[in-house]
């Protein structure tokens, strides 16, 4: 009897975990994808993985009234296959995928024949960074691990790792076939490189465009670490961190990182991300990013290489949230200054103004402090107390400490131990080498003399180089 | 104390191991962020046959800040101040983090040949020196043997 009821007991506890293990099995196989019709309509299908397309055809056509071979299913820039296998697709969960219908099956037939299989595979799996950056052309190509593109995800707040994806540049949509495969990253992030035909609605875009020009792909990343949200969400590429397929050193800690930033200098340059990151912390700190006329705020390769300026800012992301804050305002604060504008002298404001360049009366707006544009001072009527520091050759500071100071008292020391630069006014400190000052404020660089305070000579380099 | 970085290690031992001709920097004992330096003074210049003391410190950034060097040997020159400090733009707002301790100091030897010549203004040196090119040369010397000579 025991034993019977142990032997029952034990069947039960089998067999409950083999539903339980087998239910496990199916939920984790299962892949979520949308397909999207040309009309508009979505349909959601639970598939496995290792299906292949022609499946997924046999699945939709029903539910869009239409045969599984008159269908033409489009997954990033390139149709896919009917036997190609959906898990070597590059599909995450919930992607999307676009199902158009085909105008006429014979001739489609005639143009399947005549394409490689290669070419009906999806664009991201034919897309290496052996191929894509030119870089690698005359090494042999050891691709141990497999190569990818990262990305800055807004919804993810930070690095990862990110898929290519490819809609219409008029319309959108994403049933769009690429007449040819990007070679290089400017074909992906300038407009207008590859040319391709818009399955959505072809009619409407080439009436859009009057036929004047072809249609052109457009490329986007995606964030491949969370689940799609669909056609909206959409990542910035951060195209100067690549693998280091080639274990380039990086410049500031010599180790040689798996994922390097690429200074845009074509000269091997590279740096760990922990490097760049401290790299833009400590430029941040001193102020020294350029404004760039073209692409903002930025950088440059440490080694001062010409033309080597980052172009998409999204990079400076990798810095923490505080310093990516401080970055932008500094930003803002320098495209102020830029312009002619000023900043609030209010400890704590520091609002940026833009007033008419003859106006000396400026109220500030957010803190209503009303000062005097010349000496940023409290506003008053005649000219401005000159409160300049008497300053010896050496540099020694002449100031009767005894008269009464009422205002800010670091105010105060910066007016006693600085000298404003000739050009752009910046308080400077010298602590200490010769009488030859250069502005460190970036776009500066103004060459004056301390002494002098004017722009620096040989006079000057004769009379009183050095103290 | 945090630990050292890689890139300081190395750059030690290839100090150790290769030597730059005419400069010695050997860490501290206590303290491997301070080095202690000697160069020699350049052939044909008013510093040769002078021994130089220096101190090189490498910030808790470096490489992302500048190595910090001072003289301590008394030497007249130009771009060194009386408490050894020096005016050179590769340890200032020049400075990239692609540079090592062997480049600064290869920098400060070649600062002894010739007077800041990464200066914009470098083409009026020559001319300067004319001026005053014999009491220079000759208070140079004399500082080099007076100070720099003595072991």
């Amino acid at each position: 009897m025991f034993r019977f009821i142990a032997s029952f007991f034990t069947k039960l506890i089998q067999m409950m975990l083999q539903v339980l293990s087998s239910k496990k099995h199916i939920i984790h196989n299962l892949l979520s994808i949308y397909v999207k019709t040309s009309g508009g309509q979505t349909v959601c299908l639970d598939i496995d993985p290792k299906c292949d397309v022609s499946h997924i055809k046999k699945l939709v056509a029903p539910q869009i009234n239409l045969q599984p071979d008159e269908l033409k299913i489009i997954f990033a820039g390139k149709e896919l296959a009917d036997d190609y296998v959906i898990e070597e697709c590059d599909l995450g969960q919930q992607s999307i995928l676009h199902v158009v219908k085909i105008k006429s099956p014979k001739l489609n037939e005639v143009f399947r024949c005549s394409t490689p299989k290669a070419n009906l595979s999806p664009l991201t799996e034919s897309l290496d960074y052996s191929t894509f950056s030119s870089e690698d052309e005359n090494t042999e190509k050891p691709l141990e691990r497999k190569a990818h593109f990262y990305v800055y995800c807004p919804n993810c707040k930070g690095l990862k790792q990110g898929k290519l994806r490819v809609r219409c540049h008029f319309c959108k949509s994403g049933a769009f076939t690429v007449h040819s495969d990007p070679q290089d990253w400017s074909h992906v992030l300038q407009p207008k490189q590859i040319t391709g035909t818009c399955e959505n609605d072809p009619e409407y875009c080439q009436e859009l465009l009057q036929n004047c020009e072809p249609t052109f792909a457009e490329f986007y990343f995606k964030c491949s670490e969370h689940v799609s949200l669909g056609e909206c969400d959409q990542a910035v590429p951060l195209d100067l961190i690549r693998p280091n397929l080639r274990h380039i050193p990086c410049l500031a800690c010599l180790d040689v990182p798996e994922t390097m930033f690429t200074f845009p200098c074509q000269k091997d340059h590279i740096a760990c991300l922990d490097c760049f990151r401290s790299y833009c912390l400590s430029k941040l700190l001193e102020r020294q990013f350029w404004q760039h006329p073209e692409h903002g705020y930025t950088l440059a390769c440490p080694n001062g290489c010409l033309n080597s300026f980052i172009r998409e800012i999204h990079h400076f992301r990798l810095l923490d949230d505080d310093n990516y804050d401080r970055y932008q305002r500094f930003a803002t604060e320098e495209f102020v200054l830029r312009s002619g504008g000023l900043l609030c002298p209010q400890p704590g404001c520091g609002m940026g103004i833009l007033a008419e360049p003859d106006c000396t009366r400026i109220t500030c707006q957010q803190c209503k402090y009303v000062f005097c544009r010349n000496c940023l001072q409290g506003f008053h009527i005649g000219p401005c107390d000159p409160v300049e520091p008497s300053l010896d050759a050496q540099g020694n500071c002449d100031v009767d400490l005894n008269c009464p100071v009422v205002e800010d008292p670091s105010r105060t020391t910066i007016k006693v131990i600085t000298k404003p630069c000739p050009s752009c006014k910046t308080p400077t400190e010298r602590d200490g080498g010769c009488m030859h000052m250069i502005c460190t404020r970036s776009g500066c660089q103004f060459h004056w003399c301390w002494v002098c305070q004017t722009e620096w000579t040989r006079e000057c380099m004769a009379d009183h180089w050095f103290a | 104390m945090a630990a050292l970085p890689r890139r300081i290690i190395k750059e030690t031992q290839r100090l150790m191991q290769e030597p730059v001709p005419g400069i010695s920097a050997v860490p501290d004992d206590s303290n491997a962020r301070y080095f202690h330096v000697i160069v020699t003074g350049p052939e044909d210049s008013p510093f040769e046959g002078g021994l130089f003391k220096l101190e090189l410190f490498l910030p808790e950034d470096y490489p992302m800040s500048a190595p910090k060097v001072r003289f301590i040997t008394k030497i007249y020159h130009p771009n060194i101040d009386r408490l050894g400090r020096i005016c050179l733009d590769i340890l200032k707002d020049k400075w990239s983090p692609a540079l090592q301790i062997r480049t600064v100091l290869l920098s400060i030897q070649a600062l002894l040949s010739a007077p800041n010549p990464d200066d914009p203004l470098a083409n009026d040196v020559a001319e300067l020196w004319k001026v005053n090119e014999s009491e220079a040369i000759r208070n140079a010397k004399e500082w080099t043997r007076r100070y720099a000579m003595d072991n």
